[in-house]
């Protein structure tokens, strides 16, 4: 590596080669000294350590077991049950991969309420689960919700309402009687103009509200409780709209678009209170933090930004994820950032110090959802689902 | 001929022989007499009907019995009147070619008379009406599609039936032979059969490909043959790859052909086509059909095809940090055909037999974005190193 850049800085064609080549008279005898004087500017920093570089030692078996003992070493899986389901071994507190098979296909979506989960696919199926027990059942299954496939279910804060939509453009209010979830048929179909191309939604904290993000980059705004009228449709620059989230208290709506854009709506006044940067490659998602103090947005430039929802400005960037970020969700706290990109990785950010405390790596396949669950006791923990089509849960105990 | 038991082809032969002296008899009768109204009938498929797939040959099939159209002169109007001709225009070329026995394709109907028919589609729908009419596939009425496939590898062709037993070697590109149901194919040293659409012809990669030897069959954007002079050339709105009715005829003969030197070891079938909607529904041409010609598809489906490529989601992963530019956004025209496939063509359904191609379509509508093959020629290797190690996994 370090050898091809040097080369590759030198090989400046016509004269300067040849004159390169005419004063190398005896190249073996000064290759050393040559290259330590004239480093070209990346290497200088590294060229030490690159001439330093030697095999790293193997590591002793009793230096191992000195290790584990003490209590250092990558520790054995234990938290290991059978499965109730079909009695194989599985790790404790995460879905049998056996039995539960959730979901034949791409999990694209999760919805959290305070004691279950609503995760939809490119099956038909919305499936539910339930948090509060640490098997997290199975409890319902609406099967052929959408023929083609959903790729979108949010979810009110107190979990009587959910909307999900599908990939042949149709949304579905679901209600929620006692646990048990089935279709709204208070609610009349949503207001037709500009629902075919709907794309993204979020539904307000009490569930009145659904906003809504289209293809053509208008964002609009239906009221459930009334005759789910579309009360607001603001216009953007026409690109794809790809994510949209609602404030806590109502009072912004933001939005992420494929062309980078990032935009906020006021919902009291329906302008823009100022224009954000953008990202610079389309963003994937948009979430505001509990407070509402902050919002944050990622995409295929790999990195989160936060922004400071007074002023408009930017205020951190996070950089470490490697692929593209296709979701964030905040803990309910608002001290924690939840991240899960295209290679598998989940990150959890603080934001305190704006920095990664944990990476899990489970699976090298895109994870297309991550939800915070609903604080229990002092214990956090939050839902990831994707391209391994099962739903893995985590319990954060201490970052790390 | 004459004292041999009728095969299905005679049978096949009989019957459009039957339909076009008994349309033509009428036809002249009507216009003789003073009160009558010359009339053709075709029978059509309809538009909007179930599709389910075989268990048993893993087609795409439908229960479609068509519906009937009546096109009479002088006809209520101009449309109609303009049908009635060039249906019987299209007859009186059958009619020409089958006396003649010789085999026309549906591009020499088109420009014998390109203003009357208006468009080569027209042609295209109304021969495949006449045969679903008949009952017989369009080959029995000695009309076919002129050849958009190119082949490139070595294999043989025997007709038994010829006297002596006629044996033709081809190794060089050619256009895909027309194959009727007396010929058989010997494709002894082949390794692999890949549809491609991209040209991978000229760089001989038969012939040098890791795997070993084998057969390339590429389905290529524009006609192979040019059009004839002072006709002003259309772009084709089907100029994506779809496989024709003798490229798709040839393969599976390739795929039904019994290897005689190891009974038990048969070469593998591939094919390669562009991470977007079209790729995925040429796909699904080639292994289970067409929607269009349902009837014929038990004949033409390739059971045995796999898919070498491309997928989105590994272009995605594999993107490396300056490499997102291969990558296109989809159209609204490449979203609107996904939810049609998703919706409609029971390969892609839930509970369809490509749970994967389902997946990859979803992925598409997800990220928004679509591949090229073009995109592997920057890969290490180029496409013909991708295409080595791709097949080394799955051989």
């Amino acid at each position: 590596m370090a050898l091809r850049l040097f080369r590759s800085s030198a090989s400046i064609p016509g004269q300067w080669s040849q004159l390169l080549q005419n004063a190398s008279i005896a190249p073996h005898a000064f290759l050393r000294p040559a290259i330590s004087l004239q480093i070209p500017g990346i290497l200088s920093d590294i060229w030490e350590s690159v001439l330093r570089a030697v095999p790293k030692k193997k590591t002793s078996h009793m230096k191992k077991r000195h290790r584990q003992m003490a209590g250092k070493a990558l520790k054995d899986v234990k938290n290991l049950n059978t499965c109730s389901g079909c009695g194989q071994i599985k790790r404790a507190h995460t879905l049998c991969p056996h039995c539960v098979e959730t979901h034949p296909s791409d999990i694209f979506s999760l919805a959290v309420t305070e004691n279950q989960i609503l995760s939809v696919s490119g099956a038909s199926a919305i499936k539910v689960h339930s948090t509060k027990n640490p098997d997290f059942p199975l409890v319902q299954s609406i099967d052929g919700a959408h023929r083609a496939g959903c790729h979108h279910v949010v979810t009110d804060r107190k979990g009587s309402r959910a909307v999900s939509v599908g990939f042949g453009g149709e949304i579905l209010v679901w209600s929620c009687q006692e646990g048990t979830w089935s279709k709204d048929d208070n609610v009349p179909a949503v207001d037709g103009r500009g629902l075919s191309d709907t794309w993204a939604v979020a539904l307000s904290e009490d569930g009145q509200y659904l906003a809504g993000v289209s293809q053509d980059g208008h964002i609009r705004v239906w009221d459930l409780n009334g005759h789910a009228e579309q009360i607001r449709d603001y216009e953007t620059k026409g690109s794809f709209g790809t994510c949209i989230d609602l404030s806590l208290d109502g009072r912004f709506i933001a939005s992420g678009h494929e062309n980078g854009s990032v935009h906020i709506f006021s919902t009291e006044s329906g302008r823009m209170p100022f224009s954000l940067s953008g990202l610079v490659k389309p963003v994937r998602a948009v979430t505001f933090s509990p407070g509402g103090k902050f919002l944050a947005a990622a995409g295929d430039s790999k990195v989160i930004v936060l922004y400071d929802t007074s002023s408009g400005e930017q205020v951190a960037s996070l950089t470490g994820h490697s692929a593209w970020i296709l979701s964030l969700s905040w803990s309910y706290t608002g001290e924690y950032l939840l991240s899960s990109s295209f290679d598998g990785k989940v990150k959890v950010w603080s934001i305190d110090t704006k920095t990664c405390v944990a990476t899990h790596s489970e699976t090298e396949k895109a994870v297309w959802s991550v939800k915070w669950l609903p604080k229990v006791g002092r214990s956090e923990g939050f839902a990831t689902g994707g391209a391994s089509r099962s739903i893995s849960f985590y319990r954060e105990a201490t970052g790390g | 001929m004459d004292n041999t038991e009728p095969t299905p082809e005679n049978h096949h032969q009989e019957r459009v022989q039957k339909y076009i002296d008994d349309t033509l008899a009428g036809l002249l009768n009507a216009m003789s007499d003073a009160n009558g109204r010359p009339s053709v009938t075709l029978r059509r498929r309809s538009g909007n009907v179930a599709f389910h797939i075989n268990p048993n040959s893993g087609a795409l099939e439908t229960t479609d019995t068509g519906s009937l159209l009546t096109y009479s002169w002088p006809g209520k109007d101009c449309f109609e009147a303009w049908r009635f001709t060039i249906t019987l225009r299209l007859l009186t070329a059958i009619a020409d070619a089958f006396h003649a026995g010789l085999v026309v394709s549906k591009r020499d109907i088109y420009y014998s008379d390109p203003g009357c028919f208006g468009s080569q589609r027209v042609v295209d729908v109304l021969v495949d009406d006449i045969a679903y009419t008949i009952g017989v596939n369009r080959a029995s009425l000695n009309v076919e599609a002129a050849a958009k496939g190119l082949v490139a590898g070595q294999y043989k062709l025997i007709h038994p039936s010829a006297h002596p037993t006629e044996t033709r070697q081809y190794s060089e590109s050619t256009l895909v032979p027309r194959i009727q149901e007396t010929i058989e194919v010997d494709i002894s040293d082949i390794e692999w059969i890949l549809a491609v659409y991209r040209r991978l012809v000229g760089s001989g990669y038969h012939n040098t490909a890791a795997a070993g030897k084998g057969i390339l069959i590429t389905v290529s954007k524009h006609n192979p043959i040019p059009i004839p002079q002072a006709l002003p050339s259309r772009p084709s709105s089907q100029g994506k790859g779809y496989p024709d009715y003798s490229t798709r005829a040839f393969i599976r003969k390739l795929f039904d052909a019994p290897s005689q030197s190891q009974p038990h070891r048969r070469p593998q079938f591939f094919a390669l086509v562009d991470g977007d909607p079209d790729g995925l529904a040429i796909l699904a041409t080639y292994k289970y059909g067409s929607m269009a010609a349902a009837h014929e598809n038990p004949q033409l489906n390739v059971r045995g095809l796999r898919c070498l490529g491309l997928h989105v989601s590994a272009v995605v992963a594999g993107a490396d940090p300056c490499g997102d530019d291969a990558l296109m956004r989809l159209t609204a025209r490449d979203r609107k055909k996904i939810v049609t496939m998703l919706c409609r063509n029971p390969v892609f359904a839930v509970d369809g037999p490509e749970l994967g191609w389902r997946v990859e379509l979803q992925r598409m509508l997800m990220l928004n974005v679509k591949a090229e093959i073009e995109i592997l020629y920057e890969r290490e290797g180029g496409l013909e190193g991708w295409i080595d190690r791709r097949m080394e996994v799955l051989l």
